[in-house]
């Protein structure tokens, strides 16, 4: 065997990965060959003091306790940032949800301002037509947060406008439930003058009773 | 017998993880108490400063417990923990390697080793050993990296090559190189000697 396929199966002997056969033949070179005897017990010598030589240093005594101690903090914060968030975000959901409410964000039908179900007769003098689109979000145009600054200016403008004709128009309807709600008044005390002691007698009589319900 | 043994351990581990997964702190410390000395002891080895070390082996920790949901029970606790610590340990001296230049592990002064055993040693066995830990501070990150799990942790190459991310054949290609390095730095230290030392550790028989 020559020198240099003795020290390629160097490796595999380190690793004792050789067949026996190969390691005889390493053997029978390495007793002829002072270098790749030298080499070999070199590698070997190496990888014995890198074994089994004890460490010069070692962790402090209280590591472990230091470490768990810095588990529990990790996991106290983590605690103390969710209440935190917690305090922070309830408020401002409340208020997200008011304000919505506010814009008619939930307000699938239109005309529901007046609540219909209550108000049968007051419902007909709402007219659908007279109520804004609620204040969606499709309004905006916003994709993103990197909006530049002229276009967060004019979505700010187009949000004040909104909220000005919404209030205009709750105004207005308002005026109008009004104005409906002394009509009726007038009516219930004519027929009161007519008939006090009996108001069935004339119930069909009021306006927008009927299926019609328009007056 | 020795299959059977280490399907034991594995079973140990995966039901101590468990635990440690469940909120367990008794879990965590014995996790800690089982593999601190062996990461410590690699973590220093590669930066060579205590107070890195163990700081990089605590955030080691912190970050395999954080994550420990993430582990998969088919790999051993320690691979991953030592890939993690692996990272950290790269990273930290990426940092310091970016402030200060170049780390020179030679002008360090090395730690006086000791001997497993209690013989007293002769001044020429005390200089090999010495000769071959400088000769392992001047291998590069990776080759010291696979030097040291090979030879220290006792790791097989598929281990070490899950820690550092890398093909077996690679891990097997630094060995190698590492080997070749260690021959050619040691070359100057004396045939005699060698022997000398095999035969106070009782390597000749």
């Amino acid at each position: 065997m020559r020198c240099e396929a003795a020290q390629n199966l160097f490796d595999a002997y380190l690793d004792g990965e050789l067949s026996a056969g190969q390691r005889t033949e390493l053997g029978a070179h390495c007793v002829k060959c002072a270098d790749c005897r030298r080499a070999l017990a070199l590698m070997e010598v190496s990888g014995h003091i890198m074994t089994s030589d004890r460490e010069p240093v070692t962790l402090d005594a209280n590591f472990t306790d230091r470490l768990l101690a810095c588990v529990d903090e990790q996991e106290s914060s983590w605690m103390r940032r969710w209440q935190r968030w917690i305090y922070v975000a309830a408020p401002l959901a409340a208020a997200a949800v008011v304000l919505m409410g506010f814009f008619g964000f939930f307000d699938s039908n239109k005309g529901r301002v007046a609540g219909k179900a209550e108000t049968g007769q007051i419902e007909s003098v709402i007219d659908d037509s007279e109520i804004p689109e609620p204040f969606l979000d499709d309004d905006l145009e916003v994709t993103d947060g990197d909006a530049p600054a002229g276009e967060l200016q004019q979505l700010i403008r187009r949000s004040q406008n909104n909220f000005d004709t919404r209030r205009q128009d709750v105004e207005s309807l308002l005026e109008k439930v009004d104005l409906t709600i002394l009509q009726k008044i007038d009516v219930l005390e004519q027929l009161n003058e007519q008939d006090p002691t009996d108001p069935e007698k004339h119930k069909n009589d009021l306006p927008g009773h009927d299926a019609s319900g328009d007056e | 017998m020795k299959i059977a043994a280490e399907d034991n351990v594995r079973e140990l581990e995966r039901k101590l993880i468990a635990r440690a997964r469940s909120g367990d702190k008794l879990a965590l410390r014995e996790l800690v108490d089982q593999h601190k000395d062996r990461l410590f002891a690699f973590i220093w080895r590669m930066t060579r400063n205590h107070h890195d070390a163990e700081e990089v082996c605590q955030d080691a920790f912190l970050k395999a417990f954080a994550s420990l949901e993430s582990f998969r029970d088919e790999f051993r606790f320690s691979t991953w923990l030592f890939t993690i610590g692996y990272r950290m340990c790269l990273n930290r001296m990426r940092k310091k390697q970016a402030i200060n230049g170049d780390i020179d592990f030679a002008s360090m002064p090395l730690p006086s080793h000791e001997s497993p055993s209690d013989n007293v040693e002769s001044a020429e066995a005390a200089q090999l050993r010495s000769d071959v830990w400088s000769a392992v501070d001047q291998l590069s990150p990776q080759q010291r990296a696979s030097v040291l799990l090979f030879y220290r942790q006792s790791m097989s190459c598929q281990e070490i090559a899950r820690i550092l991310e890398l093909p077996v054949a690679t891990v097997k290609s630094h060995l190698h190189r590492a080997r070749l390095r260690l021959r050619n730095m040691l070359e100057s230290t004396s045939e005699k000697d060698l022997l000398q030392f095999r035969n106070l550790s009782g390597l000749a028989g």
